[in-house]
Parts: C-alpha cells; sequence; structure tokens
C-alpha cells in the first residue's frame, strides 16, 4: 500500500478533530460508594434546602438535580428519555398535564404502592392522591407536590373606576356562581373604563370545567364522553357566554401582549392559579403595587396545573428514589417548598400550616392568599382526566379562540372540538 | 475513470531528476481513482453513523404503534393510511406550500436585486454589505417579541399604518392569507441577506473582462446582468433555490414564534398557519405519538424528495 | 452606474435600516427595565441599565451563562473549521473530478438534507447514550463535523470558480490531486468558504433543539443557557434581551472576520487568469 502523504495528514486531522472533542469530557462518575439520586425538574421546585437536609440525614446518598426552566423545553426531554429507555434519572417531576398519560400506562413507572407509599394517602387532598393513582387503584406512579389551587385576581383600581367594590370579601360576594360572574362583567363593560373584563376564555373554561362533576373529557373507564358529559357542555356554554357579551379580551396567555396586559390594565380579573400571582407581581411592576388583588373564584374552588414526582422503571435506585420522593412530598416538605417558592401545597397537613394558611401577599394589598387559596383546594372534588384530557383540553381552547376571532360560530365549533378530540382518541 | 488518467506524463518533463520512476505513473492511477472517494469519504462516514441510523429508525418507528409506553404493536403501513385521511395533515401540507411560494420567490428576487446592488464600486461598501446580513445574527427571541409588536392585532405597526389609510385592523393571527403574509415576511426578512451574500460570492468570481468587453460593446447594465451575470451564477441560484425548497418546507421557528400561547405548535385556532414540522413535533413531543410523528417525518422527506426532483430537472432542462 | 448612485444608497440604506431594526431593538431593551416591555410605542432610545441588567445575568446562577459562551465558541470553531474543510474537499471532489457513482452520491447528499431535523432527536440521542455522550460537548459537535449544505454549497460554487484549465495545469506539474486542491483550489473557493464559514458559525451558535436534547443545565450551549433565564411562568424581559446582546458579542466579531473576507474581494490571481 502507497500510504501518501495527504492521506497521514487526513487521518491525522480526522484524529485531531475527533481527540479535541473526546479531550472536553470528564469521566465517568467515580464510583465513591455513595448512591447519586438524580432529580429530573423544571420550572422551580424550591427543595434546595430539602436535598442537603436528605443528605444529612442519609450519609450515603447524593442528589444531583438537573433543572428545565421551561415545561415546554421539558416535555420533549422527557418523551426521549421514555422512548429511548434512558436519561430520565431517579426522579422525575410530572406536570398534571402529562400525568394522565402515564396513568393509563403506569408500566413506565414505579408503583410506589410497593415502596409503602400507601400509608401516605391521608397525607394528600383526595382528588390529588386519585390523579396520580390508575381508575382502579391498584397502582400509583405519582405522589402529589404543590396544586395551581385557583383565586380570581382583579384590579382595584379598574374596578373603582367602575364603580364596583373593590373589597375582596366584597368582590368575592358579587359573583358566587358565573352567572354572577357574567353580570359583574357586564356592569363593568358598561361603565365604559376601556378594559376588558378577563384576559381570555381558556383560563375561565379550564376553571369552569373542573367544578363539573368527578370526570370531563373521559369516564373512569377511559371512554370518551366529550358530547354526552352535561358538564362539559355546560363549561362551554358558559364561556361562550361570557365571551358572546363582549368581556373577553382575546389575549392569548403568555404572550407578550398577556404579560404587557398586567402592567396596561388591559383586562380587570383573570383566574389566578397561586403560582400565576408571581408573574403577575413581575408583570406588573413595582409601580402597580397594591392595584391587584385576588377573591375566591366563582363557584366551588378550582385548580389549575399543579405537579407530581415520580421514580421511572428505568432508575437503577427505585428504593432510595421512593423514600427521597416520600420525604419530598410529605406535609413538611411542601410546607418547605411553599415557603422557598411558594408552590401551594397539595397536602392538608400542610395547608393547614400556620406558615402556608396565614399567609398574606403584600403585592396583592396583603391578600390572605394562603387561605384563599386553601379553602379553594379543599372544596374541590375529585375530578377524573382520562389519557389525552390536556391535547383534548388544547382543542377545546381553540375552539373557543375560534369563537372569539369571529371565525366560527359557537355551535359551529362545538362540533369542531368534539371532532377533533374523537380523531384524536381513535 | 480512465479519462482522467490521460494525461501528460510528468516524467516526459525536464526534471532534474534522473530517474522518472515507473511508480510515479502507478501512483498518479491511484490518486487519480481514489482521491475522489477519499474526499468525500468524511462525509459519508460520519453520515452514515450520525444520519442514516436516525433515518431508518424513524421509518421503523412509523410502522409501529409507539406511545409515551414505548413500542407497541407492529401496524405496517397503518399511521401513513391514517395520515392520508387525517385532514390536518394535509391542512399542513396545503399551509407549508403556501408559505413556501410567498416566501421563496420575492427572497430570491429580493436577494438578487441586492446582491447586483452590492456587487459594485460603492463608498462604505464594507457597511453596506455588512448591514444586509444583519439578520442572521439576531437571536430568535428578540426576532419574536419585535415581530409580534409589528403584527400585534391591538397595538401593531402594521395596523397602526393601515389606520392611517382607513383601513380596519387585521387580526393577523384569524386567517390564512394574513397569518401567511406575516409568516412569510419574518421568513424573508431573515433570510435575504443570507442568500444576497451566496450570490455576491458568486458574482465575485465572476471575471471583470466579460463586462469590460461588454461595456465595449454597447451593452446596457440590465443587458449585462441579464445575459452576464445570471448565467455565470446559475450555479448558486440553483443552490439557494434547492436550499430554499428544503428549508420552506422544513420551517418550524418563525410560524411557532408567531404563534402565541400554551398551544403555539397548532399554528392557530383553527391551524391556519401550522407547517408539516409543526404538526410532526406536536404528535410526536406534545401528545407523544412518536409512531405517529415518525410517519409525518417520513411523509415530509418524501415531499422534499419529490420537489427537489422537480427542482433539479427543472434546472438541468434549462441548462 | 454613476448616474444613478444616490438610488442605490437610497436602497441599500433602506434595507440595512430594516434589517438592523430587531437588533437595535435588542440593544435598546437590553438597556432598559421591565417596564417598558409592552409599552406602545416601544422604546426607541437606550436607557442607562445596560450594565445592571449585564450584572444580574452572570449572576443568574441556574443559568451558567459564562459556560455556556465557552461551550458554544468551541462548538462553533470546531465544527466550522472541519465543515469548512471537509465541505471545500468533498465539493471540489464533486465539482471538478470524475469517479464513478459521483451524480448518484451527490444526490444522496442533497437527499440527506431533506431529512427533517426534529425527528433526529430521538435516535440521535439513543446512539449518545450507547456512546455515553449525554451531557458532554462532543454529542454537539462530532455530528454537525459534516454538512450536507456545506458539500452542495461548495460543490455548487467550485464548479463556476474555479477554471478546468487551472487543474489541468497544475496537472501538468505533476501535483498530486490533494497538492491541487491545497495549492490551487482551496485558495480559489476562499470567498465561497467565507461564506460557507459564517453561516456555519451562526448555525452551531444559534443551534437550540439538539444541545437541549443531548445536555442537561449544568453544561449548556449558549442557547440553551439564554433559555434558562426564563422559567414556565414568567418571562424577564430585558434579562433575556441582555442576555441575546451579550450573546450577540460573539457573533459580530465572527462576522466581522468573515465578512472581510467575502468584501474584500478576493480574486485571487489564478482566478482572474
Amino acid at each position: 500500500m502507497a500510504v501518501r502523504p495527504r492521506r497521514t495528514v487526513l487521518a491525522a486531522l480526522v484524529a485531531t478533530a475527533l481527540a479535541a472533542t473526546a479531550a472536553c469530557g470528564g469521566g465517568t462518575d467515580s464510583a465513591s460508594g455513595k448512591t447519586t439520586l438524580v432529580v429530573k425538574t423544571f420550572s422551580q421546585f424550591g427543595y434546595d434546602g430539602l436535598y442537603q437536609e436528605y443528605e444529612a440525614a442519609h450519609p450515603g446518598i447524593t442528589i444531583k438535580e438537573e433543572n428545565i426552566g421551561k415545561l415546554g423545553d421539558y416535555l420533549p426531554k422527557l418523551q426521549q428519555w421514555m422512548a429511548a429507555g434512558k436519561g430520565a434519572g431517579d426522579v422525575v417531576a410530572l406536570e398534571e398535564g402529562i400525568l394522565s398519560q402515564f396513568t393509563a400506562k403506569p408500566d413506565q413507572f414505579v408503583n410506589l404502592l410497593d415502596h409503602g407509599a400507601g400509608e401516605l394517602k391521608p397525607n394528600f387532598l383526595e382528588w390529588k392522591w386519585k390523579q396520580a393513582s390508575t381508575p382502579d387503584g391498584s397502582k400509583v406512579i405519582g405522589l402529589g407536590t404543590d396544586v395551581g389551587a385557583q383565586g380570581m385576581c382583579y384590579r382595584t383600581d379598574l374596578f373603582a373606576k367602575a364603580g364596583l367594590p373593590t373589597d375582596r370579601e366584597a368582590v368575592g360576594a358579587l359573583w358566587t356562581t358565573w352567572d354572577d360572574y357574567l353580570a359583574t362583567g357586564r356592569r363593568f363593560t358598561d361603565a365604559g373604563t376601556g378594559a376588558k373584563f378577563f384576559d381570555t376564555s381558556g383560563g375561565v373554561y379550564q376553571n369552569i370545567l373542573m367544578q363539573q362533576g368527578d370526570h370531563t373529557y373521559y369516564d373512569t373507564s377511559n371512554k370518551l364522553v366529550i358530547d354526552s358529559n352535561p358538564g362539559v357542555r355546560k363549561a362551554w356554554d358558559q364561556t361562550v357566554a361570557l365571551v358572546g357579551a363582549g368581556l373577553s379580551a382575546n389575549i392569548d396567555q403568555y404572550s407578550p401582549q398577556w404579560n404587557a396586559g398586567f402592567k396596561n390594565g388591559a383586562f380587570a380579573t383573570i383566574p389566578c392559579p397561586s403560582w400565576m400571582l408571581g408573574t403577575i407581581e413581575k408583570q406588573s411592576g413595582p409601580e402597580n403595587k397594591g392595584k391587584w388583588d385576588v377573591a375566591r373564584v366563582p363557584g366551588d374552588g378550582a385548580v389549575r396545573g399543579g405537579s407530581f414526582l415520580a421514580v421511572p422503571g428505568q432508575s437503577t435506585h427505585q428504593a432510595e428514589a421512593a423514600e427521597l420522593v416520600e420525604f419530598l412530598t410529605s406535609a413538611k416538605g411542601q410546607t418547605a417548598a411553599f415557603k422557598a417558592k411558594n408552590n401551594f401545597p397539595s397536602s392538608p397537613q400542610a395547608i393547614d400550616d400556620p406558615a402556608v394558611r396565614d399567609f398574606t401577599n403584600a403585592y396583592f394589598n396583603d391578600a390572605p392568599v394562603g387561605r384563599i387559596f386553601g379553602d379553594s383546594a379543599k372544596a374541590l372534588k375529585p375530578v377524573y382526566l382520562g389519557p389525552d384530557n390536556t391535547p383534548i383540553g388544547d382543542r377545546v381552547a381553540n375552539a373557543l379562540t375560534a369563537v372569539e376571532q369571529g371565525k366560527l360560530s359557537p355551535d359551529e365549533a362545538w362540533a369542531k372540538a368534539v371532532d377533533d378530540a374523537k380523531r384524536l382518541v381513535k | 475513470m480512465a479519462v482522467t488518467d490521460v494525461r501528460p506524463r510528468p516524467a516526459a518533463a525536464p526534471r532534474p531528476s534522473p530517474v522518472p520512476p515507473p511508480r510515479r505513473g502507478f501512483l498518479a492511477h491511484v490518486d487519480a481513482k481514489w482521491s475522489p472517494y477519499l474526499f468525500i469519504a468524511p462525509f459519508f462516514v460520519i453520515f452514515a453513523i450520525f444520519g442514516l441510523f436516525p433515518l431508518a429508525y424513524t421509518g421503523w418507528v412509523s410502522l409501529h404503534e409507539w406511545d409515551l409506553g414505548g413500542a407497541g404493536a407492529f401496524i405496517g403501513l397503518d399511521n401513513y393510511a391514517d395520515l392520508f385521511g387525517d385532514p390536518d395533515f394535509w391542512n399542513a401540507v396545503v399551509n407549508t406550500l403556501g408559505m413556501l411560494v410567498l416566501a421563496t420567490v420575492p427572497q430570491l428576487l429580493l436577494a438578487m436585486v441586492l446582491a447586483s446592488l452590492l456587487n459594485q464600486k460603492l463608498r462604505g461598501l464594507t457597511f453596506l454589505r455588512m448591514g444586509v446580513v444583519l439578520p442572521i445574527v439576531t437571536s430568535v427571541a428578540a426576532v419574536g417579541i419585535v415581530f409580534s409588536q409589528i403584527f400585534d392585532r391591538d397595538a401593531g405597526m402594521v395596523n397602526g399604518i393601515l389606520g392611517l389609510f382607513d383601513v380596519a385592523p387585521v387580526d393577523w393571527r384569524a386567517d390564512k392569507w394574513s397569518s401567511w403574509t406575516a409568516i412569510a415576511t419574518m421568513v424573508n426578512w431573515r433570510w435575504t441577506g443570507y442568500n444576497a451574500l451566496i450570490y455576491l460570492a458568486a458574482m465575485q468570481s465572476v471575471p471583470r473582462e466579460l463586462y469590460e468587453a461588454a461595456t465595449v460593446d454597447g451593452a446596457s447594465k440590465v443587458r449585462q446582468f441579464r445575459s452576464i451575470t445570471v448565467p455565470m451564477i446559475r450555479p448558486a441560484v440553483v443552490f439557494t433555490v434547492i436550499v430554499s425548497t428544503i428549508a420552506g418546507m422544513q420551517l418550524f421557528t418563525e410560524p411557532l414564534i408567531f404563534g402565541q400561547g400554551g398551544f403555539a405548535i397548532s399554528g392557530g385556532s383553527l391551524r391556519q398557519f401550522q407547517t408539516l414540522s409543526m404538526y410532526m413535533f406536536e404528535k410526536a413531543f406534545r401528545e407523544f405519538d412518536y409512531g405517529y410523528g415518525s410517519a409525518v417525518a417520513w411523509m415530509i422527506f418524501l415531499l422534499i424528495t419529490l420537489l427537489a426532483v422537480v427542482n433539479f430537472l427543472v434546472a438541468r432542462r434549462g441548462n | 452606474m454613476r448616474g444613478s448612485q444616490p438610488l442605490v444608497y437610497l436602497t441599500l440604506l433602506a434595507g440595512i435600516a430594516l434589517s438592523a431594526f430587531p437588533l437595535y431593538w435588542l440593544f435598546v431593551v437590553a438597556t432598559r427595565t421591565n417596564d417598558v416591555v409592552g409599552d406602545w410605542p416601544p422604546p426607541l432610545v437606550p436607557g442607562g441599565n445596560l450594565g445592571d441588567n449585564v450584572s444580574r445575568l452572570f449572576s443568574t446562577e441556574d443559568a451558567h451563562f459564562l459556560l455556556g459562551m465557552a461551550n458554544s465558541a468551541f462548538a462553533s470553531v470546531t465544527v466550522t473549521v472541519a465543515v469548512v474543510f471537509f465541505s471545500s474537499l468533498a465539493g471540489f471532489a464533486f465539482a471538478k473530478l470524475r469517479f464513478r457513482g459521483r451524480d448518484g452520491l451527490l444526490l444522496v447528499i442533497l437527499g440527506t438534507m431533506m431529512i427533517p431535523v426534529q425527528m433526529g432527536i430521538i435516535p440521535l440521542y439513543m446512539i449518545m447514550v450507547e456512546l455515553a455522550w449525554q451531557n458532554r460537548m462532543q454529542a454537539v459537535i462530532v455530528p454537525s463535523l459534516v454538512s450536507a449544505f456545506g458539500v452542495f454549497l461548495m460543490r455548487q460554487y467550485a464548479e463556476r470558480a474555479i477554471p478546468d484549465e487551472l487543474i489541468e495545469a497544475a496537472k501538468v506539474d505533476g501535483c498530486s490531486t490533494f497538492r491541487i486542491f491545497w495549492t490551487v483550489v482551496l485558495p480559489a473557493l476562499r470567498p465561497g468558504a467565507a461564506v460557507l464559514g459564517l453561516f456555519t458559525f451562526m448555525g452551531t451558535w444559534n443551534e437550540f433543539l439538539w444541545p437541549l436534547a443531548v445536555l442537561e443545565a449544568d453544561n449548556p450551549t449558549v442557547q440553551f443557557s439564554l433559555s434558562q433565564l426564563s422559567t414556565t411562568y414568567y418571562t424577564d424581559y430585558t434579562l433575556m434581551f441582555a442576555g441575546a446582546l451579550v450573546a450577540t458579542v460573539p457573533l459580530l466579531l465572527v462576522f466581522v472576520a468573515f465578512g472581510r473576507q467575502i468584501i474584500g474581494g478576493i480574486m485571487e490571481g489564478a482566478v482572474k487568469a
């Protein structure tokens, strides 16, 4: 073989390139006799202090949290870890929307009942516990962390301008039911402040829907009942009536316009889960301090969002991971997370803990948010969600937007939502 | 192969080397025969590992029922059969092709004009040439916020200008025509300078003598552009047409930025501007139907191939 | 040409103003406070908060912004050098050398451009798991060392930029094919290579989906870092814009460096001849 110089040059180049790239990676974790538990989270769970405490009590355990800021960035990674059968670590955070897909196929996760979680059932709100259980209750794939307990945030300055009461008890009394909310919205609109009554139909709809009995799009045998469950239709009709009265500003949540809307006073009320208070405060800015307040939501309690911790079946330290999950989701753990990042607890004991119960929010006129959100979460009855709950909810929300945009009549939009849901589930 | 071998024997040249070694001929033969393969080998080696496997694997997945729980039953071409009856898929095909036309044609024409303007002696040339390609260094986050401002329904710049002419404000996301126009604007804004740069690089390799001769013959600037510049940069034009087609078929970022809210991937309340890549991503990564998403991916692949072949044939016929 | 010059300038300046506006606006917001975001009309003059925003950027621990910049710089340089070299090599071979299967192989390369990128993520991740390259920079770098786009661009460019006589002449001189490439072809390809280098650098620097998939937040690329600056529930726009602005500085530097290559009108003597 005649090896010509240029080949060696080329080979050297390739080798250099490969060596250069190989050099930047360190070695694999050295076996120091310690077990490292990898916890995958999104957004902020507020666990740093808890990890330290746990490590101190368990000398053989080291905890490494791998966090992704946005849920939208986290979900594709979760899908990829599941598909590849690797990468999910030992504990994964699951948002309620994705959880319902997993409860229908629980084999990807460790059944926490096998690790003594059964005794912990009283530590969680009943509906929160059921959300992470299989319909027959034989498997529990996750334990609840926070809940998106819902209040109704409103602008006191806009309410005053419209001649409405501004005190939160009086405001809450304005809307015992959603019909009352509609009537109040009409009064507000007639006063001509220039602002709309609420931001978008999607949030309101979701709130009403969760108050309509024990299931929504699916019955507990996972059969699609979107067009036969009167509760869904009722929530839809109620929302369409609100839109029809011209109360919606029709601004998509989390768009730049929505973020700006808090500051500009583009809308006077917004159904606000506990985790949204931080958003409202930061987007409205210090100059609007005291202009926002929180009242109870119409109807009986509500939640939107909330998360769970689960142990993936691919974990090589399942028992240790399950124990960590039980620690982090205990009443004590939830209280600590609430103190750190305002994640509202799903444990009744934590909700009644004075640290939570007596918590007030200075930005919102010292509103007693601990009590408002706690009452809201505890008033809620368990709602069974079913496998494709989130994608179906997305389609219904899109149909409502089409009504807001004037592109479809309410009847056409409803027919489309039902049809889309059926095609999805097929 | 033999053709490249027919070349003057270097040995015949007057060289100081007293012994023209016969091996040289052999080596030259090996060189001519194998060098091309060696030159293209790096691409194929790396591609085989990191490109071919994903393609084949995606094909394999598309033949299965495959959700978050992992591989399910082998279902043959069922996913593809479903796809053909899926109105959301065809909607995405129409949207993608529509935006492709709206974005590609004006973009390439504009790029051509820009490049020819830049390909002359001007004061401050460096500044001017760099200015037009600034969009490619601008971050996607900034692009998103700026354009959502420009096309905002309530307080947007475009609606403000339309208002001056008594035109009612447009809800840009509500209709196909308006959303396609807005997205095509974003695409054109981002990539026109990029293509202009490719044309410019090609124009600079056109020998100046050709233009000088044409000027002597009295040909006008426009005439010179059409009969010298365009033919001479033809390979670059073919390149940009094909690449723009491929990129247009995979359009993802701009419509995703344009769409807002938690379900932006659906491309509007009635999927007014959902592209094929968005539909694939929605299926595979949002609804976790990996099998179906893979089938969409393969359909995109086949559609692009079809379009590229058409492009190629048209380009060849023009030759 | 002289008579139409004012018009040419006007057109170009208008084009540049349009091109540059979002970049300028990025700068404006990065110098302000969060209050201005969403204001109408939007703020058009810089404020005095740049220093504050930038220092907040570097003190946001979870974002690992400096590491992200360093990782991206390393990846972008490596990938750019490799892509330019390998693409020029292969582009030259496809444009100017004759070999069996040439057209077929070129079609294969074209074909690889048609694979939708988002779909490769899961299988590619599986490869990285096998190689134990998760959360390592080589997982981002190695798959990008070659580029179908690059090969195709350089092939199209080489076709006209390198006269056949030039290669023939070099062959007469007894040069090996690689020597011809190195001494004759590569210099002639420089404007094209500069364009490719510029694009590759930008592309690698701006890559988001794949680094997000294979890396973790403690070893990010710059775009991954930027994404980490906001959480699910809250977007701090000025912080994000300050980040985007700082992340643009290296691009501008590269831009100026490569830009000169293209703009200098490097007509190598060989090509002119």
